[in-house]
């Protein structure tokens, strides 16, 4: 199982997407033509101002959002709705409240008709992997913000994902807590090799975290600049050279609405 | 209306004696604040009868209203009364929230038989339980038949109500994460939907059980031969107001006692939501 995980593919094709919405003067362009891989097993954030489509993207790519124009594929094949090769984790955690940790991560793996024994033992075995295997029978409202959104990563790697979408996984936690899931997470992914996009309105995060980054525009949302970070990981903004400080201001420059102004005239 | 008047008069006051008695009670008994508010209302009712100012015939004293209810006791009358009452109310409450749980899970689902029904039940639902007493004494006579109709269908409204605006409100990403977790239309429902919605429900049948009361009421009141509210009748007709205070008091505390005992079921049936 695992093997095979690793060996499938996970490749994201968004091409020439157009989204929009029914607005009340009618249709409203959330995100812009975008045309643009992900490559199996990379790490990719998507950074860009708030109301800039980068949400809407990772919907699409869900399954949630159909696109107006373009063609979504995975691995070739057309994306139609959401299918657990899709692995998405949610800002506000969406744990079930009315399931311990244990039997949320269970829902999950129901599909794969294990027998009970196999089930539980992979449950428990996810929950091990992000540290919770101590707090397998609590329920969501007993668990802290970081704890509950491990039980989450938890739950979305049992099923053995080929993409992961993250949709700012992180922004409702402290920043202590915050440095502590991006070790958890790099750690569970260099495992389990999913293809990740990692959507953040954190400039910082994106930079210690991803291999790709890509800037998005204002609304309507477009990728406007990529940078390849080829550091090694674990970053630090501080010890990992002047290279990631640099593409930090330019970014930051570009985040800024009048640089952005002056970027398009 | 009386009937849901008592134990509302009786609320507002329990703050204030908190306030009044301040840490002490505050500290001591959480149990003994309401015995704290009854005793408070009591004694002001019994100054009132120790005063005069009002016959007895207009406001019995509390005692008159102790003895009214021993005197229905020795007969026998109060103790019948109850059991029909209280089967009544039951197989009302019974029958119609199983109906409306049920109807409110397909009208929040299937989108067919939201589509025929739902205006037609909106448009059922202002209609007061009391104003449908003399059609259902058309269909069922005076004896049961026509209090669980009364009942079962209003029980069968609000339930039905409320189960369907919970199936309305689950939220999108329990939905969203169900369907990228790979789990089927039967597991999604069973598993997600119906607990998500199940708060509602179960605001919806507590809603459900005062209703009963209060329909019960309203149909022994025009149209039988036993049940508290028929006693309340008659107790009218011989200007027997002791009785008819008795008999208030009785359903108010009945109706708390019901009330508490759905909320305790739904706290421990939906223990995830606390607050």
């Amino acid at each position: 199982m695992m093997t095979d995980a690793t060996q499938s593919r996970g490749r994201v094709e968004i091409d020439d997407v157009v989204i929009r919405f029914r607005g009340k003067q009618g249709p409203v362009t959330a995100l812009d033509r975008t045309d643009h891989v992900l490559e199996p097993g990379t790490f990719t954030a998507l950074i860009g101002p708030s109301g800039c489509g980068k949400s809407t993207l990772m919907n699409a790519i869900a399954g949630f959002v159909t696109p107006a124009e373009g063609a979504l594929r995975l691995d070739g094949k057309p994306i139609t709705g959401p299918s657990p090769e899709v692995g998405v984790i949610f800002q506000q955690y969406a744990l079930f409240p009315w399931f311990t940790a244990l039997n949320n991560v269970r829902f999950g793996l129901k599909q794969f008709g294990l027998s009970r024994r196999d089930e539980i033992d992979r449950a428990r075995a996810a929950l091990d992997e992000v540290g919770l295997g101590a707090h397998a029978d609590k329920y969501p409202q007993q668990l802290s913000g970081g704890m509950k959104q491990r039980v989450a990563i938890a739950r979305t790697f049992a099923v053995e994902p080929k993409v992961l979408l993250m949709d700012e996984p992180f922004g409702a936690l402290d920043a202590q807590t915050r440095l502590v899931m991006h070790d958890l997470l790099l750690g569970i992914w260099r495992k389990h090799k999913a293809t990740v996009l990692f959507v953040t309105h954190d400039v910082d995060e994106a930079l210690l975290l991803a291999d790709h980054v890509q800037v998005m525009s204002q609304a309507p949302g477009r990728i406007i600049r990529h940078y390849h970070l080829t550091q090694e990981r674990p970053r630090a903004l501080s010890r990992s050279g002047n290279e990631l400080l640099e593409i930090r201001d330019e970014i930051l420059g570009l985040l800024h609405p009048k640089t952005m102004l002056a970027d398009t005239l | 209306m009386a009937v849901t008047e008592l134990p509302r008069t009786q609320k507002p006051a329990a703050p204030r004696v908190a306030q009044m008695l301040a840490q002490g009670a505050r500290r001591g008994a959480g149990y003994g604040l309401p015995l704290i508010s009854f005793a408070f209302i009591l004694g002001i009712w019994s100054l009132v009868g120790l005063s005069g100012v009002v016959k007895e015939a207009i406001f019995p004293a509390p005692w008159s209203v102790w003895s009214a209810t021993v005197e229905m006791w020795a007969n026998g009358t109060l103790q019948t009364d109850l059991a029909k009452s209280l089967g009544r109310a039951a197989v009302g409450f019974g029958i119609g929230a199983t109906l409306g749980v049920t109807m409110g899970l397909l009208t929040g689902r299937v989108a067919l038989v939201r589509t025929l029904l739902n205006p037609f039940l909106n448009l059922l639902r202002p209609i007061p339980a009391i104003a449908l007493v003399p059609v259902a004494i058309v269909w069922f006579g005076i004896g049961e038949g026509s209090k669980y109709f009364v009942v079962s269908y209003t029980v069968f409204l609000t339930v039905w109500f409320n189960t369907h605006h919970g199936m309305q409100y689950v939220p999108d990403t329990y939905l969203r994460a169900a369907r990228t977790l790979g789990a089927s239309k039967l597991r999604e429902f069973v598993t997600v939907v119906l607990p998500a919605a199940a708060p509602h429900i179960f605001a919806g049948i507590r809603l459900g059980v005062a209703l009963a009361f209060l329909s019960l009421v309203a149909a022994e009141l025009s149209g039988a031969s036993s049940g508290i509210g028929f006693r309340l009748q008659e107790a009218r007709q011989y200007v027997r107001t002791d009785r008819m205070f008795s008999l208030l008091i009785i359903l108010g505390i009945l109706g708390a006692c019901a009330d508490l005992v759905v909320h305790w079921i739904g706290k421990k049936l939906v223990h995830w939501e606390q607050g």
